[in-house]
């Protein structure tokens, strides 16, 4: 298992990044950290001529608590988020998908810039930012811009990104006090990839639920918004009617394929069952019953 | 350095760890299709060069079927995805696995068949063939089931698994104009010895085999590989010394995987649970060559198909049909989980239908003297350790609960051939050798306590030596749970030769005339009966309403007869029970309908994670053997006994009938409101 040959760059600073990038167009990706990228190298399943890494850029990993969002730097590993102190209370549901995401040696060295723009359908923190309403910041040789995570996630493996751009930082607005969030993960016994996962980040006021955001992994060409399951809960108690409802809307609207994880029959019928497991932890969390 | 600390701090030695001057590092183009025939190779070494096909060695080794001989690179056919078809190699490893792009091969692709029940009316894979049923026996003698009450079936399946060491397959080769020798991880360096020998029609004397620190092998590493002989062909040609390492993608899909067998099963019984016969129909994916087991595991099924059990009318069909996939392989326990799951389940199916306690209809069963099964192998008086079972257990606490399995099992094992060992006794510390070779069950613990009980040596004085074919003149190999029994054996009586030695030279023995002098003994313990043991197992296991299994508890006993080292079986069966889980859980080797391998990595291929394992304990039944080392195997019992206990705790859990492994967890979410 040893990659086609490949030049490696690993430039101090984004702009000389952003300059490479730019240089090797289509041929050169950007790597960031390598748990998925180089798997694929290694198996010969695709050939990038020109890898340029993030790791040597300083100023890239952090998780900063600023006026009304926490800003997250694009090169933080997945083992920092999964252990922050800051997001387990903010936002246990990025603590709870860092915490799954593959095994601790993929999280010791993969990032969250990574894991996001890889844009793989099996990723797990793409959901979550589509259930928190996340806002991506990517730099280009011209500035930056910020893209909101329901418009990042294109399709398979493809993104909002421009080819010359780079996502540097994360940003998570902060929800009100009596929220919360929960992402489930159900995965075959020993496989790396879930059958199904789903996000649900929300928002009470009393009994009532007033904010929501709900978003699947693996069940679709990208993580799938499922904003028909958002609305419908807006307004209501979180009875056991309105959960079963809202689960049925969540495994009607994925899109998943029979594979060897599964027929599509299955894996709509595993999203029923944990949609209803995340609603409710969801709910408990955001201090509901 | 204690051996265990030394492999787990990296300081072991592996046949990868090996570099020397002017190394070629070997690379192998393989078949993207299942079954496809050849038109063009440019490029490579090709079969043009290398016109030999692979002998078989090891566990399961069997003579004929010369034309369905694996060729060490395919001629003219193709039979499965990842069968070599040539190789290319290079000073730099690197280089060399891009080099692979540089062979242009021409295939005409053909219809692939890879479910072994389809392939037995499917058209022969190869010209000239008649058929793909390579083996069609029975065994036992038909019989009228008139006075039965009760007649009940099933089909049961235990799915392919690779053998997943963690260390792959591999070798070094080097060639210095009169011997070639190999290093290696190995079970057997005396089989694969003679693998090269008769495959490159080379003396034995001219070939020596080197054991190198082995990762685990689980009965892949007793075989002869294609790869092994490119790699001394190579040496020889090019006189220089070749490397050549598995990747686990090249494990999943062309090494040689273990179970892949279907059986099929009628009990005849009377309404009080007593069995008066039973048919059977067993069917081995052979895969699309012979030199694995395909050939040998068949009958080996069938004729362990009483079980521990007293059944007085058996008749056995026992077929090996070829398939477009991988040679199948032994595989930890090799035909003897497979036999033992089909008998053991329809015991569980018995009692279900008589509404019985499925212990009781086993009790009623068990043998009470021993017998000769119609099968044809020897039943020993089961009953009295069943009993024993049930009290160390505590099945009557369990019993009634609603995610308890229990299983009951006879181990035969491989005794006959025996095995050999050496002492050689020099500047005051003794060497030891087997000739069968561990890969991971330290064996130099027992041979450490045998010899000290015979010589009387502090075991700090005793160093036992991996495998060497020119330190040990002969040996048959570690596999079968054989190694405590008969290399245990060999070891005591070559003491008790050097003892004797010593006593005709320097008179009475003592320690010290040992240490003082230089003494060599060497024995080769024959040894023709095929030995058996009992064992029993108990496990509880959860299903969640995700259909996720929690497997709570398993418990062993085995009889062991004199437990050699409890702390080492220990071991053995915690390890057993990991990979007894894995298969009834997780593991197999799934295929699409043109063939392709649908597992070809190690983050599918159903390797528990250690989150995932359970406790386990076992409890020793000490019926000491008739050997001179009083022992009893043990290696192969968890993988017996697991899969049988845990696929009918998840049946009592869930409702559902449990006919196949690995058990889909598809399956088990329909089980939801079913109980």
């Amino acid at each position: 298992m040893i990659p086609p040959p490949f030049d490696y760059f690993a430039p101090t600073d984004i702009q000389e990044a952003l300059d490479l990038l730019n240089k090797y167009g289509e041929e050169a990706k950007i790597l960031a950290g390598g748990q998925s990228l180089m798997p694929l190298l290694k198996a010969r399943i695709t050939t990038i001529p020109y890898l340029i890494s993030l790791s040597e850029i300083r100023g890239l990993s952090y998780i900063d608590e600023r006026k009304g969002a926490l800003h997250i730097g694009a090169m933080t590993l997945d083992c920092d988020i999964e252990l922050s102190g800051i997001i387990k209370k903010r936002f246990p549901i990025l603590a709870d998908a860092a915490g799954q995401l593959a095994d601790p040696l993929v999280r010791n060295m993969g990032t969250i810039g990574g894991n996001i723009s890889h844009a793989d359908p099996s990723n797990d923190l793409p959901a979550v930012m589509n259930a928190i309403g996340a806002t991506m910041i990517a730099k280009g040789r011209k500035g930056s811009r910020e893209i909101n995570a329901s418009d990042f996630f294109i399709d398979t493996f493809t993104t909002a990104l421009d080819h010359g751009e780079i996502l540097t930082e994360i940003r998570l607005p902060f929800w009100g006090n009596s929220s919360g969030g929960s992402y489930v993960k159900f995965k075959k016994g020993t496989w790396n990839f879930s059958v199904a996962a789903v996000a649900v980040q929300l928002e009470l006021d009393g009994k009532k639920v007033i904010r929501s955001g709900i978003a699947t992994t693996s069940v679709g060409p990208r993580t799938l918004k499922m904003e028909k399951a958002e609305k419908f809960i807006i307004g209501k108690e979180l009875t056991e009617d309105t959960i079963k409802q809202a689960a049925e809307m969540v495994a009607r609207d994925s899109q998943p394929a029979s594979d060897s994880y599964g027929s599509e029959e299955y894996k709509r019928e595993i999203l029923r069952r944990i949609t209803t497991d995340a609603i409710k932890n969801a709910h408990k969390r955001a201090g509901g019953e | 350095m204690e051996l265990s600390e030394k492999l787990v701090t990296g300081k072991g030695r592996f046949t990868d760890d090996i570099n020397l001057p002017g190394m070629i590092h070997l690379a192998f183009v393989r078949s993207p299709y299942a079954r496809a025939k050849i038109l063009k190779i440019s490029g490579g070494l090709t079969s043009e060069d290398i016109a030999l096909s692979v002998s078989s060695v090891g566990e399961g080794a069997s003579e004929g079927f010369e034309n369905l001989a694996h060729p060490v690179l395919a001629h003219k056919f193709v039979g499965y995805v990842g069968q070599p078809v040539a190789a290319v190699f290079s000073e730099n490893q690197y280089e060399a696995e891009d080099m692979i792009d540089s062979v242009d091969i021409e295939y005409d692709p053909l219809k692939a068949v890879s479910d072994p029940e389809e392939s037995i009316n499917f058209e022969p894979i190869y010209p000239g063939l008649k058929s793909n049923t390579i083996v069609d026996k029975w065994y036992g003698s038909d019989f009228n089931p008139e006075r039965s009450q009760i007649e009940i079936e099933d089909r049961f399946v235990n799915n392919r698994i690779a053998t997943n060491p963690i260390e792959p397959r591999g070798v070094v080769a080097a060639y210095d104009g009169s011997k070639l020798t190999v290093w290696m991880g190995t079970q057997s360096v005396h089989s694969i010895r003679r693998g090269f020998s008769e495959a490159m029609k080379l003396p034995l004397e001219s070939v020596r085999i080197v054991q190198m620190d082995t990762g685990g092998a689980f009965g892949l590493k007793g075989g002869m590989f294609p790869e092994y002989i490119v790699a001394a062909h190579l040496a020889m040609k090019e006189k220089r010394p070749v490397k050549w390492i598995e990747t686990r993608r090249e494990h999943l899909m062309a090494s040689r995987p273990g179970r892949g067998v279907i059986g099929k099963v009628r009990l005849f019984a009377d309404r009080n649970g007593k069995i008066h016969g039973l048919k059977g129909d067993v069917i081995v994916d052979n895969g699309a060559f012979t030199g694995g087991s395909g050939e040998f595991s068949p009958g080996f099924i069938a004729q362990q198909m009483a079980g521990p059990y007293k059944i007085d009318n058996a008749y056995v069909r026992a077929r090996s049909v070829l398939t477009n996939k991988a040679p199948q392989g032994p595989y930890r326990g090799a035909g003897r989980p497979e036999a033992m799951y089909f008998v053991e389940r329809m015991m569980d199916r018995l009692a279900d239908e008589l509404k019985m306690d499925p212990v009781d209809v086993r009790l009623l069963n068990a043998a009470t003297e021993p017998y000769k099964s119609p099968l044809g192998y020897h039943v020993e008086a089961s009953k009295p350790f069943l009993e024993s079972a049930v009290k160390e257990l505590n099945y009557r606490k369990y019993a009634g609960r609603e995610n308890v399995g229990f299983s009951f099992f006879i181990l035969y094992h491989a005794t006959s051939g025996g095995e050999s060992a050496r002492i050689l006794a020099e500047d005051g510390k003794l060497k030891v050798w087997l000739g069968g070779n561990a890969h991971g069950q330290r064996h130099d613990i027992f041979v450490k306590t045998l010899i000290r009980e015979e010589l009387g040596v502090d075991e700090d004085l005793i160093d036992v030596q991996k495998g060497d074919t020119d330190q040990i003149e002969d040996g048959v190999g570690a596999w079968g749970s054989r190694s405590a029994m008969v290399a245990g054996s060999a070891v005591v009586i070559a003491a008790r030769k050097i003892k004797e030695q010593i006593q005709k030279k320097a008179g009475k023995y003592s320690v010290d005339k040992l240490l003082e002098g230089s003494w060599d003994s060497y024995e080769f313990y024959r040894y023709d009966r095929m030995e058996s043991s009992l064992g029993a197992n108990l496990v509880t296991a959860d299903v969640d309403h995700l259909g996720r299994v929690k497997v709570k508890e398993c418990l062993a006993y085995y009889d062991l007869g004199r437990v050699l080292d409890p702390v080492n079986a220990a071991g053995q069966n915690a390890g057993g029970v990991v990979q007894g889980i894995g298969q009834t859980l997780y593991e197999s080797l799934t295929f699409d309908e043109d063939g392709q391998p649908m597992i070809t990595s190690i983050s599918d291929a159903g390797v528990l994670s250690a989150d995932l394992v359970p406790k386990s304990s076992i409890k020793f039944h000490k019926s000491e053997s008739d050997l001179p080392s009083r022992a009893k195997g043990i290696g192969e019992s968890p993988t017996i006994g697991i899969p049988i206990a845990l696929s009918r705790a998840i049946e009592v859990a869930t409702g559902l009938k449990i006919r196949e492994t690995p058990i889909s967890p598809e399956y088990l979410l329909s089980s939801s409101g079913k109980k």
